[in-house]
């Protein structure tokens, strides 16, 4: 589920906000002298503040045969400090009714704390010490691998986590993004504390880091409270880790998992381009028609006219290292042909016809006009700043979203559907009973 | 998945204190002529706003033989009128970059829009046109009908969690309809008919029961006028009959054992327990927080990293229900682990509070988190529209202010009393559910 979920959050941070008119800068913008990047947006009604630090330290950076490390990695931060044990740290954040989490994904790792104002100084001291000084303690080590490995159990009866651990291997056989960011059942198995200091080691330094902090701080208090915390961290001479791998090519590889299920889950998927690429626009228009909202082509053929499934629809992830389009589909196991048919269909006229002038309108209308609705709380607003800085997007990028949205034609549509929706160019994986004779109800 | 609820729920329950600004901010609160309930907060924080309306009406209106009629209902909801067609209502909002939603619960039915302000009054239009004028086509009907049977596969009849959740709640309600689940049991969905479903339209989808919130960057009193002239003219129904059924008082331990294909075993335990209505519920509340909220809590602590027998376990109590609910507890072993095991230190646990008082430590924090959750829910016009609901279904919006003062007031002596009364054999409900071989 962490991996599906992961994705959804990605793919929410895909459509990244477009402003109304003229807006003055969402944030300052500021890198200190040894690489972090400071963001600040404030936000002075609600006395509260969301501080997201983003290290690049995601599973992408796993050593082949360790997936799972970075993930190891992010949840023991907060299981022990130089000065306060993990319970201590637990009972310190949330004595204030604050919060403090440290979550990995596939590019990086965010640790996230949120607090009330008067609660500041505590939250950026316990920040501070999970991502400079964590200990990682032997019996946390051990602790965590045996909980993650129960968790991966657990998520093994889960058909959406089956689906898309199974996709993302099929869709990326030779790079880092095959392999689920939580690990699996025997790589997880072989993670000690030595890999884990190896792993914080290379990956955990300021010139990798960005820390957003939004809602009733000035930007004057926010830098001088990273500063006092985060200014005197060394950036190391090495350069900063580098992925290399070769970039994915398409396959239509196949696989079928069986569980005993009344509903079998089917995911397709391919990779694309990334977010900073200029056809980037016209692929979450020609997502969100496909597969977007309730006017959307699967919506409508699976959903509202063929009744076959309660959810459908797709959605483009971002990456840093390329974006994953992706299709979802749940229906009962009998039904499984006939849905996949619809699908495959309607992903196929959008390239061999021009979407219609109100398909297109439509879509630039929802992705436009719901913009606001992603900066409206401190806490999306710190994610969406987060994502711009990584993705080198630019602060304005609300305005570049809109004005480049607005300008998508339906030749555009088309032609990239040709290629980012090619029927041919996706994996696929179902998960059902697919064996059994078509179940009655 | 319906652990998912109980906590969306729990999270809900929070307390809204308002800071010193916002304690200046009037609620409009007004009944139209029709007897629609209106509430309007402004917020002009960011150029959004929340457009709620909440029908008193959910799954404990249900009868035997049509249970899921409230949620089917609220499906066919987004189906189409005269004016607007199938599919139009959803897509007119996308179309002005509004996100809509729906949710029924036991007790109501609620549907929501979130949308830039100056998109507000086709939002006020559509929700009186679908109120007033809903077609429910035969053939939308029998396709939804078919939607619905597949989002119960997908939440109950293939999840574990989902299942057994419904066995344990079917197991300790023998007369009130919170054991029949909100989805429906797959045998009546196939059966209901359009007649029934016009039926139950016709009795609870009226504007006098109705409540219509929204928070956001408007006016309030221009925003009342465009409700009273879309919503006024709405006649007033007669009122919805009351539920009159009690659930008779438990008098010996209840349990049920589900096999599934699953990895690992659940184990749900559940104890009839009042409702906001008593003057225990404070301390249920907080009780919850201290047993379940975050890693410094009583389960988390004990039974996750102390023993090292569970991957997670919690407790949940719903503050806001309309009738006398359940107290939840849940924990899922770690490999190797029984459920008998987590059963007897569910059990352990329940013990301990009932016979020493948690510290001070324990009861601050739990205080101090329900009212910073409290303060964190001001950030977004969404919540603050949906609490004031909350509060205002429990018998007036005013009823928050109250709220923390209450919270603040638990005693430790109160939360060991509360576990005595409540966490007794006579009341217990077990569900486990064990992996197929």
């Amino acid at each position: 589920m962490g991996y599906a979920r992961r994705l959804l959050v990605l793919a929410w941070l895909a459509l990244v906000p477009a402003a109304a008119a003229a807006t003055p800068p969402i944030a300052h913008r500021e890198v200190l002298p040894n690489g972090i990047v400071l963001l600040v947006a404030e936000r002075p009604a609600v006395p509260i503040v969301s501080v997201r630090a983003y290290v690049r330290a995601g599973s992408v950076f796993d050593p082949s045969g360790s997936p799972g490390l970075a993930n190891l990695t992010a949840d023991l931060l907060t299981r022990g400090t130089t000065r306060r044990s993990g319970e201590e740290l637990d009972r310190a954040i949330e004595f204030v009714g604050g919060s403090l989490d440290a979550d990995a994904g596939r590019d990086g790792t965010t640790v996230g704390v949120s607090v009330l104002k008067k609660d500041l100084d505590l939250g950026l001291d316990l920040l501070a010490e999970v991502i400079r000084t964590p200990t990682f303690p032997d019996a946390e080590v051990a602790r965590r691998v045996t909980e993650l490995k129960a968790a991966i159990r657990r998520s093994m009866e889960n058909p959406e986590s089956v689906a898309s651990r199974e996709l993302m291997q099929l869709v990326y056989p030779h790079h880092p993004y095959g392999h689920p960011v939580e690990g699996t059942l025997e790589s997880v198995g072989t993670l000690d504390r030595e890999r884990v200091l190896d792993f914080y080691r290379r990956h955990f330094r300021p010139d990798a880091m960005i820390v957003a902090l939004v809602g009733a701080v000035t930007v004057s208090e926010a830098r001088q409270a990273i500063l006092a915390r985060f200014g005197n961290w060394e950036r190391p001479d090495a350069p900063t880790p580098a992925v290399s791998a070769p970039p994915p090519t398409p396959s239509d590889r196949t696989k079928t998992i069986e569980r005993e299920l009344t509903q079998a889950t089917v995911y397709l998927g391919r990779p694309a381009i990334r977010q900073n690429d200029p056809d980037y626009f016209a692929l979450v228009v020609a997502d969100y028609v496909l597969g977007g909202g309730s006017a959307s082509r699967l919506y409508m053929k699976v959903r509202e006219e063929a009744g076959l499934a309660y959810s459908v629809g797709s959605h483009v992830a971002p990456g840093r290292y390329g974006a994953t389009t992706l299709i979802s589909l749940q229906t009962r196991n009998s039904e499984v042909t006939t849905a996949v048919e619809i699908v495959r269909r309607q992903m196929q006229r959008m390239s061999t016809e021009p979407v219609l002038a109100q398909e297109l309108d439509l879509a630039k209308s929802y992705l436009i006009g719901s913009f606001p609705l992603r900066l409206d709380t401190s806490s999306k607003v710190a994610s969406f700043l987060i994502g711009v800085e990584d993705g080198g997007l630019g602060l304005d990028y609300a305005d570049t979203f809109r004005r480049e949205v607005a300008r998508v034609s339906a030749e555009d549509v088309r032609r990239v559907s040709g290629v980012y929706f090619a029927p041919a160019t996706f994996a696929s994986v179902t998960v059902g009973d697919q064996a059994s004779a078509p179940k009655a109800d | 998945m319906r652990r998912a609820v109980l906590v969306v729920l729990a999270l809900a329950t929070v307390a809204f204190r308002p800071t010193p600004a916002a304690a200046a901010d009037p609620v409009l609160a007004t009944t139209l002529d029709n007897g629609l309930r209106v509430l309007l907060l402004e917020d002009h924080r960011n150029p959004v706003a929340s457009f709620q309306i909440w029908y008193r009406v959910g799954s404990r209106n249900e009868v035997r033989g049509a249970t899921g009629i409230a949620h089917f209902l609220e499906h066919l909801m987004f189906k189409g009128t005269p004016r607007y067609g199938r599919g139009q209502y959803s897509q007119l909002i996308e179309q002005n970059g509004g996100r809509d939603n729906a949710f029924t619960s036991h007790d109501v039915t609620s549907y929501f829009v979130d949308i830039a302000v100056d998109k507000l009054d086709r939002v006020i239009e559509l929700e009186a046109d679908r109120l007033a004028h809903l077609l429910l086509d035969p053939s939308d009907i029998e396709s939804e009908r078919q939607v619905v049977m597949e989002e119960r596969r997908t939440r109950t009849d293939d999840d574990p969690d989902g299942a057994l959740a419904e066995e344990t709640s079917a197991l300790a309600f023998r007369a009130h309809p919170y054991g029949a689940p909100i989805i429906g049991w797959m045998v009546d969905l196939q059966r209901i008919t359009r007649d029934e479903i016009a039926a139950f339209h016709r009795t609870y989808y009226l504007a006098n029961n109705a409540l219509v919130v929204a928070v956001g960057d408007f006016d309030a009193h221009e925003v009342l006028a465009k409700i009273g002239a879309a919503f006024g003219p709405i006649p007033r129904g007669p009122a919805p009959p009351p539920l009159r059924v009690t659930e008779p008082p438990q008098s010996g331990e209840r349990r049920v054992t589900l096999s599934r294909q699953a990895q690992l075993p659940i184990v749900y335990l559940a104890y009839h327990v009042p409702n906001a209505s008593s003057t225990d519920a404070s301390a249920l509340e907080v009780l919850s927080t201290v047993l379940s909220g975050g890693r410094a809590s009583r389960l988390y602590q004990r039974l996750v990293r102390e023993r090292q027998i569970a991957l997670s376990a919690g407790g949940d109590y719903s503050y806001f229900s309309a009738d006398p609910y359940l107290f939840w507890f849940w924990a899922t072993p770690l490999p190797g682990q029984t459920p008998e095991t987590l059963e007897r230190a569910l059990l352990e646990e329940m013990r301990s509070l009932q016979q020493e008082l948690v510290s001070d430590e324990e009861l601050a924090r739990a205080k101090n988190q329900i009212e910073a959750a409290f303060v964190f829910q001001e950030d977004s016009v969404h919540s603050r529209a949906s609490l004031l609901t909350r509060f205002e279904l429990l018998g007036g919006h005013h009823l928050k202010d109250q709220y923390v003062p209450r919270i603040r007031a638990v005693t430790a002596e109160q939360l060991k009393l509360a576990a005595t009364t409540y966490f007794t054999g006579e009341r217990k409900n077990v569900g486990v559910l064990l992996p197929k071989p």
